[in-house]
């Protein structure tokens, strides 16, 4: 077809609905405040590694849809979460990103969490211990018993996890919410303590859930080197997608023979426990969360969305708290080979989703966004994005193919089909050599 | 060209700079040894741990200059101002070891978008080069170079070495 003109471009695609979503859900600001709202603050978000805290009183700062979060570790050795946010007048409770409440603030003390503008203190459980002359000001109007932190629910949970939750209505947990999507990895991670070894994050100007696409749809591939010159085999088209409840989708590999469908190399010996070697599964977490086991080393992303077109996003490598310094330097360098910051496609996947946010800044034209491909559930199969925005819809009550009007399902699944056979050329090949 | 072996690292240092800023890789690589090791890393306050972003030999960097081309990676050139701040000649003259601070800034090309960004300068990566040299024939070799830098905030553009 030619070039379109403008009736042409704007007509609704052939399509079912489910096969394509308007833009504005990436670029409205009132979408958006309601993703916060109805999607971000009644979600099992998992903040981070258990590891980043690894001793008494230490404690780590985060943000679930704008609201501040300090996670510590209890004198029991328990993590606990609180809302980041001092119940006097308001300042962040520990304004750092990490760090240990064995020594005290210069306005309060050792083994207490200090709000240093006006000296209250609380202890590892979120007790208030200290309010500077409470009598005198306030003369049993307002007492310690009645300032505790407010406490969120928090589990550490698969391979330790940290999981915070805003909302104490939501009626599931942490198991619950995944909905069995993390079974496929539970073992391997479950087997022995992690440590995590790399973080370093991105800040994007765009939608958090063009990130959330990427890592859900393979079909872009095509935009790495690697995946281009050597990836399409017969192994590569034989990974299936799966959908679970509340939005999450696994990718993994189930039909080929493990032995033969990735060139072995060295990193065969570092597999974690209960994978049969170099094997690999990338799990998408609704609303905003990437869990990819491969072979060596875990990688976790999690995205925080800012604003309609803002995201950042957190990238975790995780090993084995056992590892020798060997082996830990051997999981670190495989890990970099992919998903550090100078990793064959890390910053191909960054530079691909800054290039939509620049075609879908707030209040830009409607367009849409197709995530029509069938092909039996296979890898190229675009199912993960549907499963995800039929999710999105119900938990909004939004259409994701017109957002102005109110959910209706939608969801599609292709027909059945063989796995695609593996490619040796494609267009751009030649070029790209 | 310098006798003296402190004059002849910071040459090296400099020369390696503007090899960089231009992407020469291949002269950049003329100027290590073959057992150079090079790696970027830095200590994250957020996890409490000394991490390493990238390690490579010099066949690997080699390879990863090889590969460059054919990434679409982020278009906008990277480069750095650099200070040596101190330089350790040992008594022999035949090695020696430099710390040099750098900034690098990105000129916007590819930008957020392009035709409001491009032209723009921004602070992408503070750090300092831990160099290793060996000093032969009234020339300083690099033989290890320790990028330590002081960002874990990497956006789009973080293919290039620093
Ligand atoms: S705001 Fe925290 S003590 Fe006053
Ligand atoms: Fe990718």
């Amino acid at each position: 077809m030619p070039a379109r003109n403008q009736e042409q471009w704007e007509k609704k695609p052939d399509l079912k609905l489910g096969e394509w979503v308007d833009s504005r859900i990436y670029s409205d600001e009132e979408i958006f405040e309601d993703e916060l709202r109805n999607i971000w603050k009644k979600a099992w978000i998992p903040l981070m590694h258990e590891s980043e805290l690894p001793e008494p009183f230490d404690f780590r700062t985060a943000i679930i849809a704008r609201e501040p979060v300090i996670v510590v570790r209890g004198p029991d050795n328990k993590i606990r979460a609180f809302l980041n946010v001092c119940p006097h007048r308001g300042m962040a409770v520990d304004r750092r990103p990490a760090g240990s409440f064995l020594t005290g603030e210069p306005s309060g003390n050792a083994k207490h969490m200090t709000c240093m503008f006006h000296g209250w203190q609380f202890d590892m459980n979120g007790n208030c211990v200290e309010i500077p002359r409470e009598n005198a000001g306030y003369q049993g109007r307002v007492t310690k018993e009645g300032q505790g932190l407010r406490r969120l629910r928090c589990e550490t949970k698969y391979g330790g996890i940290v999981w915070v939750c805003l909302d104490d209505k939501v009626d599931c947990d942490v198991e619950g919410w995944t909905g069995g999507c993390l079974d496929c990895i539970k073992d391997s991670l479950d087997e022995e303590p992690l440590e995590i070894f790399h973080y370093h994050k991105a800040i994007i100007d765009c939608n958090y859930k063009l990130w959330h696409d990427t890592n859900s749809e393979f079909y872009h591939d095509y935009m790495h080197y690697h995946n281009r010159i050597t990836g399409f085999d017969d192994g590569y088209f034989a990974r299936k997608c799966a959908a679970f409840d509340n939005g999450h989708v696994n990718v993994g590999t189930f039909t080929v023979n493990y032995g033969e469908y990735e060139v072995a190399d060295d990193r065969g010996d570092l597999t974690f426990p209960h994978l049969p070697p170099n094997n690999w599964y990338m799990v998408d977490m609704f609303p905003g969360v990437n869990i990819n086991l491969r072979g060596s080393a875990v990688r976790m992303d999690l995205m925080t969305p800012l604003s309609a077109n803002k995201v950042m996003i957190e990238f975790r490598g995780l090993g084995l708290k056992s590892d020798t310094q060997e082996t830990r330097e051997r999981r670190i360098h495989h890990h970099n080979t992919i998903w550090g910051p100078f990793g064959r496609n890390l910053h191909e996947d960054l530079v691909g989703i800054a290039g939509q946010g620049v075609t879908m800044m707030p209040n830009s034209e409607p367009r849409r966004i197709l995530q029509g491909r069938h092909e039996g559930l296979y890898i190229h199969d675009e199912v993960g994005m549907r499963h995800f925005y039929e999710t999105w819809g119900k938990w909004m009550d939004r259409l994701p193919s017109d957002p102005s009007k109110k959910y209706e399902p939608g969801l599609v699944v292709g027909p059945e089909m063989p796995p695609a056979k593996g490619i040796s050329s494609f267009p751009g090949k030649v070029a790209a050599e | 060209m310098s006798t003296n072996g402190t004059e002849m690292v910071k040459d090296a240092i400099y020369q390696a700079c503007l090899n960089l800023d231009e992407k020469k890789w291949d002269d950049w690589l003329n100027q290590c040894d073959d057992k150079f090791q090079y790696s970027v890393t830095a200590f994250s306050p957020e996890i409490g741990k000394d991490m390493k972003y990238l390690g490579l030999n010099h066949n690997e960097l080699k390879e990863y200059f090889g590969l460059l081309p054919k990434h679409n990676t982020d278009h906008s050139p990277l480069r750095r101002h650099a200070t040596v701040y101190s330089v350790d000649v040992d008594d022999n003259g035949k090695t020696a070891e430099a710390v040099t601070s750098f900034l690098i800034t990105q000129e916007m090309f590819d930008g957020v978008n392009a035709p409001l960004d491009t032209g723009e300068n921004h602070l992408f990566v503070v750090g300092k080069y831990h160099d290793k040299f060996n000093i032969d024939n009234g020339q300083a070799v690099f033989t290890k170079r320790e990028a330590r830098i002081h960002t874990r905030r990497l956006d789009k553009g973080s293919h290039w070495v620093f």
